[in-house]
């Protein structure tokens, strides 16, 4: 047998991949570059697409595979393409700063993957297996990481395709779970998501556009016309 | 096949109306799409009644009692919106309101995204109650959001790109963290049966072992359910898009986020109660639909009374109505899902009405503020305005109307499920947002002449108002006894057999 052919290596292997994308989220958390914010944001995806793949080989499921392929597809390589695009055509290159400052931010990103690891640790089952079935779940408390940090980047950012961008990283911490958690939904539900969040995506793309046209920024904070 | 039937419908009226263009032929495609629609998901509900459910694709489209009846209303919703949105288009597009700043698109151009979209929504929303798989469905009710972001666009005015980022961006978290919630269901499912197929996340095969999954697991994923599909229901206090995206929308997209919409999302959040409820029993559901329910009556109050828009008085409604069903769900027993389902239906009726009315005055005075006008609507529009003053009443919950009944089935359900304080303050919030309602409807409408022309502009605007009233009247006194049936089907779907 193979080294890599050792569950183990490959439960070595996933927690190396997961505790990465820990690391790109937090440094999403503390980057002003928007150009740099959407390449880490493709690393991510790609180190995803990755674990999806060693679990899909380690339970031979096909399925998995399909899931994996989808992401690479869509979320590393489709999505940071048309963001950048976007990003030319609406020529921000900086985010502003944000409502909490950058330092403060990478301790509050801290402290949230903190209580991540706290919620993530009532799913433990020490009874289980270990074995190719148990891969993966310990990256619980990553996906959990991710889902936080990626919501209070949504609060935090005060322009509208950084917003995006925390959405998008949120749903990697989704999608992570699902792998860790379930072996992926089924198929359909997967290629029905991947689906909704291609469309997502266009519209949401649109929509910077037309409030960048109208008005003359992507600074959310500025809209805030209607009340009450 | 009925199943698919349906859903096909709009999916062509959409494809036909971007393919022709011309408005006379995109005007034609929806008032027939919408009537078909509806007559199709009568026989739906004659089928469901007669065999006790519909199942197609080896389950994958399922409709039960639940399913039917939701669909039915949205299908309504979806009839009386249509020829009203004829009127409403004409008349916008003869006040040239759809350019700014005297460029802008051909109102050609805008019809056509109203009338391609609104049928791609209706597809969605019935996808959301007839997809058996609790992915799917999550699939659906993000794909409402998605249709409806560019109806609340549809004029362009800063204002409604405010409202439309707004609504995107809390829909999308909070639609986001459902997908968690329907993430950890499957989990804690998954642990207890082993399910790997297709049918793991189907709610007809998971409703059966409900008790057997991981409690733990299952207490999260309700919670996350909850903000996610209670973000969609507008429940405070996530309720923040929906004033913002009802009063920018055009009226006839309001009606169906409003009404049809709303239902979707209570529908989805229903079957996930269920699934908590066999899991779980009774308690920790209920106390967490109780303290939403009562926030959400509770928020709609003050904003009510001091409301500046009338437009946005519709929009604190529904965010009232919408705890309002919340609460009858948690108070539970079969009164409590009883007392739910008949205000689902009673609203789906009525909340047509309010809005076709306040978009009649909207179009006359040429702007939704109260403060402005110095009232006296009822000499220039003799339809519209007394109609508004009794949707009003209706959507108030006076007797004799409807949602008086259902109101208080909901608050008998309260009594008897022992939530003595929230039944009393639902009394009080109820009381409190009937006074704040009539007062701002009646200055609006009662009053001395305002010297603006009398007279209805067109009879695809006030028929349709004519015909709710008549409905709601009518609803008021008797209901249809297939019709109750129905209702009292969906509610054994929430009965507990543990």
């Amino acid at each position: 047998m193979f080294f890599w052919q050792d569950p183990q290596f490959g439960d070595k292997m996933i927690t190396l991949m997961a505790a990465l994308i820990l690391v790109l989220q937090i440094m999403m958390v503390a980057q002003h570059w928007l150009v740099t914010i959407i390449r880490v944001f493709a690393v991510q995806s790609f180190l995803l697409a990755c674990i999806a793949a060693t679990i899909a080989y380690f339970n031979n499921a096909p399925h998995i595979y399909a899931a994996a392929a989808l992401t690479l597809l869509l979320k590393a390589i489709i999505l940071p393409v048309v963001l950048t695009r976007l990003l030319v055509k609406v020529d921000i290159r900086r985010e502003v700063e944000p409502f909490i400052n950058m330092p403060i931010s990478i301790i509050i990103s801290g402290m949230l993957t903190l209580m991540a690891y706290v919620v993530a640790e009532s799913f433990q089952r020490p009874d289980e297996l270990a074995g190719p079935a148990s891969l993966g779940h310990n990256t619980l408390a990553v996906a959990i990481s991710l889902f936080l940090i990626g919501f209070f980047m949504m609060t935090n950012r005060r322009k509208a395709l950084t917003q995006v961008l925390a959405l998008l990283s949120l749903e990697n911490g989704i999608f992570l779970a699902a792998i860790s958690l379930t072996y992926g939904m089924p198929l359909v539900v997967e290629i029905g998501i991947f689906f909704d969040l291609l469309i997502a995506i266009l519209v949401l793309a649109i929509l910077v556009y037309r409030i960048r046209a109208t008005f003359d920024s992507t600074d959310v904070s500025r809209l805030s016309r209607l009340r009450g | 096949m009925i199943l698919v039937a349906l859903l096909l419908a709009p999916l062509l009226a959409s494809g036909l109306t971007a393919l022709l263009r011309g408005r006379r032929a995109m005007e034609a495609i929806h008032l027939v799409s919408a009537a078909a629609m509806f007559a199709l998901s009568i026989q739906l509900a004659a089928q469901v009644l007669r065999e006790g459910g519909v199942s197609w694709g080896d389950g994958f489209l399922h409709a039960d009692y639940f399913s039917a009846l939701v669909a039915l209303l949205n299908a309504f919703v979806y009839l009386v919106s249509a020829p009203y949105a004829v009127g409403y288009f004409r008349r916008d597009a003869a006040d040239n309101a759809f350019e700014q700043n005297g460029e802008g698109p051909p109102a050609e151009k805008k019809l056509l995204q109203y009338y391609a979209l609104a049928p791609l929504f209706g597809f969605s929303m019935f996808l959301v109650v007839f997809a058996n798989n609790l992915g799917v469905m999550w699939v659906a009710v993000e794909g409402t959001t998605l249709a409806s972001i560019f109806l609340v666009t549809f004029y362009g005015r800063p204002t409604s790109l405010e409202a439309a980022w707004k609504y995107a961006m809390i829909g999308s978290v909070g639609l986001s963290m459902a997908l968690f919630g329907t993430i950890l269901t499957y989990y804690s499912a998954h642990q207890a049966l082993g399910v790997e197929t297709l049918s793991g996340l189907n709610w007809s095969t998971l409703v059966h072992s409900a008790a057997q999954f991981d409690k733990n697991v299952m207490r999260l994923a309700f919670i996350l359910v909850l903000l996610g599909y209670g973000t969609k229901a507008g429940l405070a206090p996530m309720h923040t898009w929906k004033p913002d995206a009802y009063g920018e929308a055009p009226v006839p997209a309001a009606v169906l986020m409003a009404a049809a919409m709303l239902n979707c999302a209570i529908y989805a959040l229903a079957r996930f109660y269920v699934l908590t409820l066999r899991c779980l029993g009774p308690d920790f559901p209920s106390q967490l639909l109780i303290l939403f329910g009562m926030l959400s009556m509770a928020v709609a109050v003050p904003f009510i009374l001091v409301q500046r828009s009338y437009r946005r008085l519709l929009a604190y409604s529904s965010i009232d109505h919408a705890g309002i069903m919340v609460l009858g769900l948690g108070f539970g027993g079969a009164l409590g899902a009883l007392g739910m389902l008949l205000h689902m239906t009673f609203h789906s009726v009525t909340k047509p009405l309010l809005f076709f009315c306040a978009g009649n005055a909207q179009q006359h005075l040429g702007t939704d503020s109260l403060r402005k006008n110095s009232g006296g609507l009822i000499h220039s529009l003799p339809v519209s305005a007394p109609m508004f003053l009794l949707a009003t009443l209706a959507v108030t919950g006076t007797p004799p109307f409807s949602l008086f009944q259902s109101e208080f089935t909901i608050l008998r359900a309260g009594f008897a499920g022992r939530h003595t304080v929230p039944a009393i303050l639902f009394v009080v919030f109820l009381v409190a947002i009937f006074c704040g309602f009539f007062f701002h409807v009646a200055q609006l409408v009662l009053g001395p002449a305002n010297g603006l022309p009398r007279g209805e502009d067109s009879r695809w605007k006030s028929y349709p108002v004519l015909a709710l009233a008549f409905v709601v009247i009518v609803l008021g006194f008797w209901l249809p006894a297939p019709l109750f049936a129905l209702v009292e089907g969906a509610a054994r779907v929430f009965e507990v057999q543990l």
